[in-house]
């Protein structure tokens, strides 16, 4: 019984494994690969002479400014959401806030809403306000995207902190702001980088936000650049495929790192939120 | 009346001072007009039923809780409306609020290194490891919380409060989460730990029998108000009003309430003797007897008469519950006496001078010629 389970279970992650791993292993190999061997038949997983000739052509392309706009508008993104995030989710459990209930439902609520319907009024107002096609537009969106999450997921946090060992560093001699630093914000680490991690994973794969409030190739983010290899005349799949890779990469770094928050954080915020 | 015991008092120790404290939530009040003097070296409990304002009051002192009204003085200073960190005091918390992410060095650790203090490492740790050893935590130094068990968590807790010798300690039912086999051995070295700081120190329990065990001096709360303050044993002896008197003791005083008339308290099934000091008894009347002091007497010439309910066997003595009148009467009662539920019983004060005697309207206490 044990073993027909464990077999089972087994059968089941590799499948899984298999689904969710070949293709990007598919395009590793492609990227890997010369034109002339892209199509060949039969398909092989390991190329015959690898080759990094996609590669520099994304050098020669400048795809590499494209992947450090990602990096800069996700991290900038990242970084407001949850410092503001973090303090709007403690004031929401320790202040007597007006209206706060209202708020919190606020907050779930802009989460429901599609991003795509928010789009073209969003595109006015920032040609309006003189934010469109400029380095602000995107951090800007994102971290306002990412932000009620970081909301809920730090008040979750918070609301689980017992007051009194805040009471107890202020006893010890600590201001209520050195109280917060030195006591609440290290147990808060793992609820601030599971929505720092969620924040980032968001912005690093949005394309959509990107195409509509940018127009400058020296503004554009990796996703957007790569769009540009499926051209018209043709698509340039090994290239395509090498960006894949290089758009792939930072989160599964992150992944590896963080993978003990991410997981125990998504758990909190799904059991007290 | 025997004056509260005075320990040569530690030198950090100071007194702490309520002058017409009071505290409202909105239209509840927690606290009303409380006035209470603590001395330096002392300790002192303060006792009550949950919600009575006793954590509240331990809270404004701490800084925790503003006043709403009065003032508060630790030594000679105002700390009314001083911030927590500036009152120089140290609490220990119900749940022990020890910080989770440190060890038990930097637990205890924690208040020297706040930038106020300015102290050195080498002070830190000299001082930790002298705290340390004073609790038999030595060994633990390296744990975090989580790793360690209920009472040493207590214990490190108490460390943390005594490793800066803070002029006043509060403790907020710091027992209680304890299991019962803990908390009197725990009792007991909170007790040593008192005589050896000779620290001033406030504590708060609805236990009376931490009350009685641990205190110099009792503050009986009730619904916000001090009922009453003194010594374990004067509390017990002469309870100031029914309340002190039905509360404390385990079981509390028997009341009989009744009319005076012709030189007894008269009620059904009950007849008591006023004693010939009673001045103009008021009417109603009540006699309190505490259940150690009332003794199994012949039914046709006992002051109160009844129906056994209960008998408990306890050992060294019987707890016998009788009907009379209205009321539920607790007597302890010699096991060798068989009773039977339902049997008629007589009962009496084994001795006159132990029967209490209070105002049934106000509650107050009469004390009748002493």
């Amino acid at each position: 019984m044990k073993v027909i389970a464990r077999a089972a279970l087994l059968v089941a992650s590799s499948l899984a494994a298999i689904i969710v791993l070949g293709p990007l292993l598919w395009a590793l190999s492609t990227s890997l690969k010369s034109d002339n061997h892209i199509f060949a038949v039969p398909p092989r997983w390991i190329p015959d002479e690898p080759t990094l000739v996609h590669f520099r052509r994304l050098l020669a392309e400048g795809v590499h400014w494209s992947f450090l706009n990602s990096t800069i508008y996700a991290l900038g993104a990242v970084a407001a959401a949850v410092l503001v995030g973090a303090v709007a989710g403690y004031a929401l459990v320790r202040y007597p806030v007006f209206g706060k209930r209202a708020l919190l439902v606020l907050f779930m609520g802009v989460m429901a809403i599609p991003g795509y319907a928010l789009l073209l009024p969003t595109q006015i107002a920032f040609v309006k306000l003189g934010l469109f096609d400029t380095r602000l537009a995107l951090p800007i969106l994102y971290a306002a995207h990412v932000m009620p999450f970081a909301v809920w997921m730090t008040r979750a946090h918070f609301a689980g902190v017992p007051r009194e060992l805040e009471q107890a560093a202020l006893v010890d001699g600590y201001s209520r702001l050195e109280a917060v630093w030195k006591v609440i914000l290290p147990g808060a680490r793992p609820a601030l980088l599971s929505a720092a991690a969620f924040g980032f994973l968001y912005s690093w794969n949005d394309y959509i936000t990107a195409t509509t409030m940018l127009e400058s190739p020296d503004l554009r983010t990796l996703p957007v650049a790569l769009i540009f290899f499926q051209g018209f005349h043709g698509r340039d799949w090994g290239a395509l495929m090498a960006g894949v890779v290089v758009a792939t990469l930072p989160p599964v770094v992150l992944f590896l790192v963080f993978r003990r928050y991410l997981i125990g954080g998504f758990a909190e915020g799904s059991v007290k939120g | 009346m025997p004056s509260p015991p005075r320990l040569r008092p530690g030198h950090s120790a100071r007194s702490v001072r309520f002058a017409g404290v009071a505290k409202r939530f909105g239209p509840v009040t927690a606290v009303a007009d409380v006035d209470l003097t603590i001395e330096p070296g002392q300790f002192v409990t303060l006792l009550g039923p949950s919600g009575c304002g006793k954590s509240t009051t331990l809270a404004m002192i701490a800084g925790l809780e503003l006043p709403s009204e009065g003032r508060i003085l630790i030594g000679d200073r105002d700390v009314t409306s001083m911030p927590p960190a500036e009152r120089d005091i140290a609490m220990v918390f119900q749940s022990y609020a020890l910080y989770p992410h440190l060890t038990v060095f930097e637990n205890i650790a924690f208040p020297l290194r706040a930038r106020r203090r300015r102290m050195s490492n080498e002070d830190v740790t000299r001082k930790v490891r002298d705290a340390a050893a004073m609790l038999g935590l030595d060994q633990l130094l390296d744990r975090v919380p989580r790793e360690i068990s209920g009472g040493q968590r207590q214990r490190v807790a108490l460390g943390r409060a005594m490793v800066r010798t803070p002029t006043v300690y509060l403790l907020d039912e710091p027992l209680s989460n304890l299991d019962q086999q803990l908390r009197v051995q725990m009792r007991s070295e909170l007790k040593d730990l008192h005589q050896r700081l000779g620290a001033t120190m406030l504590y708060v329990t609805h236990d009376q029998g931490e009350a009685m065990t641990l205190s110099d001096v009792i503050a009986v709360m009730s619904a916000g108000r001090i009922e009453q303050v003194g010594a374990p044993r004067d509390l017990y002896d002469w309870p100031a009003n029914l309340f002190v008197a039905r509360f404390l003791g385990e079981p509390g005083m028997n009341i009989f309430e009744g009319e005076p008339l012709d030189g007894r308290l008269r009620a059904a099934g009950v007849s008591i003797p006023l004693p010939d000091t009673l001045p103009d008894a008021p009417d109603p009347l009540c006699a309190g007897i505490r259940p150690e002091y009332l003794a199994v007497e012949p039914a046709d010439t006992a002051p109160l008469l009844g129906t056994v309910r209960t008998v408990e066997f306890l050992g060294s003595r019987s707890l016998v519950r009788a009907d009379i009148g209205a009321t539920l009467v607790t007597a302890f009662v010699s096991p060798d006496i068989e009773l039977a539920p339902g049997q008629p019983v007589g009962l009496g004060p084994s001795d006159p001078c132990k029967v209490r005697w209070f105002n049934g309207r106000t509650g107050a206490a009469i004390r009748a010629g002493i």
